[in-house]
């Protein structure tokens, strides 16, 4: 009984905000030019399925980010742990990561665009830098807290240097690299619709998203729009569960 | 007691150079591959010649009137969106009802990336200044109201129950209890809410504007001025950067009853 | 898990054992606390036999873990000299180990993984690096776990594991730092039974720290007492009782009494309490 009303409540809310979107697309045609009438989204949201755009767009924007995340993960997991373990190189690289971090990574874009176009490279850059920035941090930050207690241990059995790297620090870091790289991929997401957004070449959710708002169809974009929520959410919960299997050593409450 | 002076002061100049050497040595790289022409001026701008323009900029009021008008929304959506997050996310927190009513909903719609709303937000209030601030307000609000939300909702149970034991009214118990154990995780929300207002702002005026330091970045792109765009960037940055910091600064000083 | 099965270890025959005498002499260490000198060992002199059994008891703040430290050669700071069979210690080395309170193993490997740790220095061949891994989790009652992971195991478990891992690579001498000091009383019962049975397979010289008079007593062949501030040795104790040894022992209940009294002589605050109680050690 407690649960059904609980549900309900849950429903409630949604639905109130569908019926009055429902009311608004049916106060003439100034009103439906925002608000698309549901019926028109579902069936908009059956036509892109249909004929393979939306699967199109969300591959495009999927490889986009994925690849991004490949590329500016590696990188920032290899300077992460570089930094990490040398001082010179942590003195070195450190500052100018913090000074290209202050800048918003779409802020980067007029600039990218002026050097290497608005092509798939540009892009892949951007996007890139953003999956850049969480690892590299994450990944310093895992290195560097290498626990005495452990370090210790090493000593006893005699660990040459590459073994304490193997053994003790890259394991006792993974966790907060997981971490570095889950973030990595959310900000990926995020960015990967920022760039196809402002960059209109090619296929992609944000290009498709921004055609359909030059053209006035707000039915498209929602769809766009819950397709980019639903493929964020669920990559997340990918991960999560990818991060739970590969940190099994992990007790379940340090997670 | 008193403490004793650490730290020679000498050592803090030293300490400072290796911090800036890299960052130093990276732009007089720039110096001189932009002097070697081996790339053309126009594609690989001088330092001076970024400086000049952005001199000439701050003095034509034309970089003021950008800036401004980026902060004023900036301002007025965060404002708004941080507003609205932090009571949405305590009266989640606190009434059983309301946590029921919205977290759902809550939860999915936070899934979404809030530069993905642009084109949905662009058709219903065109380009005008609204349309920002409801940006800003949107990227604000959602982290606010999640802090907000897992403070009021991790203060532990022995606060409520020193609350109850000493029957403490509604009021009192907000401003006395509630709000102060709150305050460090509310004001992490806060900052991160700003961060992304800032960004999900410069995307905005990047992709829909007529003034602001993102449309003059992208003024700067069609024009081909490179200088227009680095001093752009410059400035973005530096808005970025005092931005976190002096929310940091915040937190600080109001969770200093942490660590003391 | 208290059964006292026929003596057949990985090191056998305790009799012919020759080797792993520590001999302290002469030793004594400072620290530099706050641009003060602060005097942690003052002249100890100790000298252990092959295959011998010595409990360290006294109250915080004697030093008595920065003796195993030094033995081990965790910290190799120090006045004096610690021998090993005529060696002088000069850092850490393979034939010493070291028990610590938390055990320590690493949470990101299995149980048998965290054994071979021990073994990764020594040139076996992996067959037979597997059976020493295999002999040694059945030692500690263990075999059927060495795919679990730490956080899986119960703390007496946990410590037991370690002290697999510490004796696989068969030192000469074990220090054991308050082992059991992070266990509930009744587990810590249990796993002195164990530790007993373990020390009589293996044949190992162990020196252990303890808080708890009664598992100096239970176990150690002899025991120093120690004073503290600076730390000293004030007694030394000889249990002469055969392993296995009767808790209910008349003798043990005697020398326990001489024990604490020698240990609360200078009644302070912090002593009386400390001595019995089997919870954390401050500091």
């Amino acid at each position: 009984m407690k649960r059904l009303a609980s549900f309900a409540l849950a429903l409630a809310f949604p639905a109130l905000v569908l019926g009055w979107w429902e009311w608004e697309s049916r106060q003439g045609l100034g009103h439906a030019y925002a608000f698309a009438p549901l019926e028109q989204i579902a069936r908009s949201f059956l036509e892109m399925l249909a004929d393979g755009r939306l699967a199109l767009h969300a591959g495009a924007s999927l490889q986009r980010a994925l690849t991004a995340l490949l590329i500016g993960g590696t990188i920032g997991i290899v300077a992460g742990v570089a930094t990490g373990l040398s001082r010179v190189l942590d003195r070195t690289a450190s500052p100018l990561i913090t000074v290209m971090r202050q800048v918003p990574i779409l802020g980067w874009l007029p600039l990218v665009a002026l050097w290497f176009g608005n092509g798939d490279g540009a892009k892949l850059l951007l996007v890139s830098l953003s999956a850049f920035y969480p690892t590299v941090l994450n990944t310093q930050k895992g290195m560097q807290a290498i626990e005495q207690r452990y370090a210790e241990v090493g000593r006893l059995y005699g660990f040459t240097r590459s073994q304490s790297l193997r053994m003790i620090a890259w394991p006792s870091a993974l966790p907060l690299i997981f971490t570095g790289i889950s973030q990595a991929l959310a900000f990926a997401w995020i960015a990967t619709i920022g760039v196809e957004l402002l960059f209109s070449a090619s296929a992609g959710l944000g290009t498709e998203m921004m055609a359909a708002q030059v053209a006035a169809r707000t039915d498209i974009v929602l769809v766009c729009v819950a397709c980019v929520g639903v493929m964020g959410f669920t990559l997340n919960q990918l991960f999560a569960l990818l991060r739970t299997r590969l940190l099994r050593w992990q007790p379940a409450t340090a997670k | 007691m008193p403490m004793p002076s650490r730290g020679p002061a000498p050592s803090r100049l030293p300490a400072m150079a290796i911090r800036i050497a890299p960052i130093a040595g990276i732009l007089i790289l720039w110096e001189i591959a932009a002097l070697s022409g081996i790339w053309p001026r126009q594609v690989l701008v001088p330092l001076e010649q970024v400086g000049a323009t952005l001199l000439a900029l701050a003095s034509d009021g034309e970089l003021a009137r950008h800036l401004s008008a980026s902060l004023y929304r900036l301002a007025s959506g965060f404002l708004v969106g941080s507003v609205i997050g932090v009571s949405t996310g305590a009266a989640m927190a606190l009434s059983r009802n309301v946590h029921r009513l919205l977290w759902p909903t809550f939860s999915c719609v936070r899934q979404v990336p809030v530069i993905a709303f642009i084109p949905l937000l662009i058709l219903f209030f065109d380009v005008e200044d609204s349309f920002k601030i409801v940006v800003v307000a949107m990227a604000s609000f959602f982290p606010s109201a999640l802090a907000t939300h897992d403070a009021v909702r991790d203060i532990p149970e022995s606060h409520r129950e020193v609350a109850r034991l000493y029957r403490m009214p509604t009021a009192p118990f907000l401003v006395r209890l509630i709000l102060p154990a709150t305050v460090p995780q509310v004001l992490t929300g806060l900052r991160l809410g700003l961060t992304r207002g800032w960004l999900s702002l410069v995307a905005a005026e990047l992709l829909a504007a007529d003034s602001g330091l993102g449309q003059m970045m992208e003024m700067g792109r069609q024009l081909f001025q490179i200088d227009v765009v680095l001093a752009g960037v410059f400035v973005t940055g530096l808005i970025g950067f005092l931005l976190d910091n002096s929310m940091v600064r915040v937190e600080r000083h109001l969770s200093r009853w942490r660590t003391a | 898990m208290t059964d006292h099965r026929p003596l057949r270890g990985p090191a056998t025959d305790k009799a012919a054992r020759r080797t792993g005498a520590v001999r302290i002499s002469g030793l004594s260490k400072r620290y530099a606390m706050g641009g003060k000198a602060m005097t942690v060992l003052d002249d100890i002199n100790l000298s252990i036999r092959p295959g011998e059994f010595v409990s360290i008891v006294g109250p915080s703040g004697c030093g008595k873990s920065t003796l195993l430290r030094l033995i081990v050669g965790l910290d190799t700071d120090y006045d004096g000299e610690i021998r090993l069979d005529d060696t002088r210690v000069a850092g850490t080395g393979l034939e010493r180990g070291l028990v610590f309170q938390d055990h320590r193993l690493f949470p990101w490997m299995t149980v048998a993984k965290n054994v071979e740790v021990a073994l990764l220095n020594q040139k076996l061949p992996r067959d037979r690096r597997e059976r020493v891994i295999s002999e040694h989790l059945a030692l500690v009652g263990l075999s059927d776990f060495g795919d679990a992971y730490p956080h899986q195991l119960s703390g007496g478990m946990a410590q037991r594991a370690a002290i697999a891992r510490a004796l696989a690579n068969e030192p000469k001498v074990l220090a054991l730092d308050e082992p059991l000091g992070a266990l509930d009383a009744l587990t810590r019962v249990k796993v002195q039974a164990e530790l007993q049975r373990i020390w009589m397979e293996a044949g190992t010289t162990m020196i252990m720290v303890t808080h708890d008079v009664d598992e100096a007593l239970f176990l150690g062949d002899r025991v120093v007492v120690m004073s503290p501030r600076p730390g000293r040795i004030a007694r030394i104790v000889d249990v002469d009782l055969p392993h296995p040894r009767d808790r209910a022992s008349p003798l043990l209940h005697r020398l326990k009494d001489e024990i604490l009294a020698e240990l609360t002589r200078e009644p302070r605050e912090d002593d009386g309490t400390l001595v019995t109680f089997p919870g954390r050690p401050r500091g």
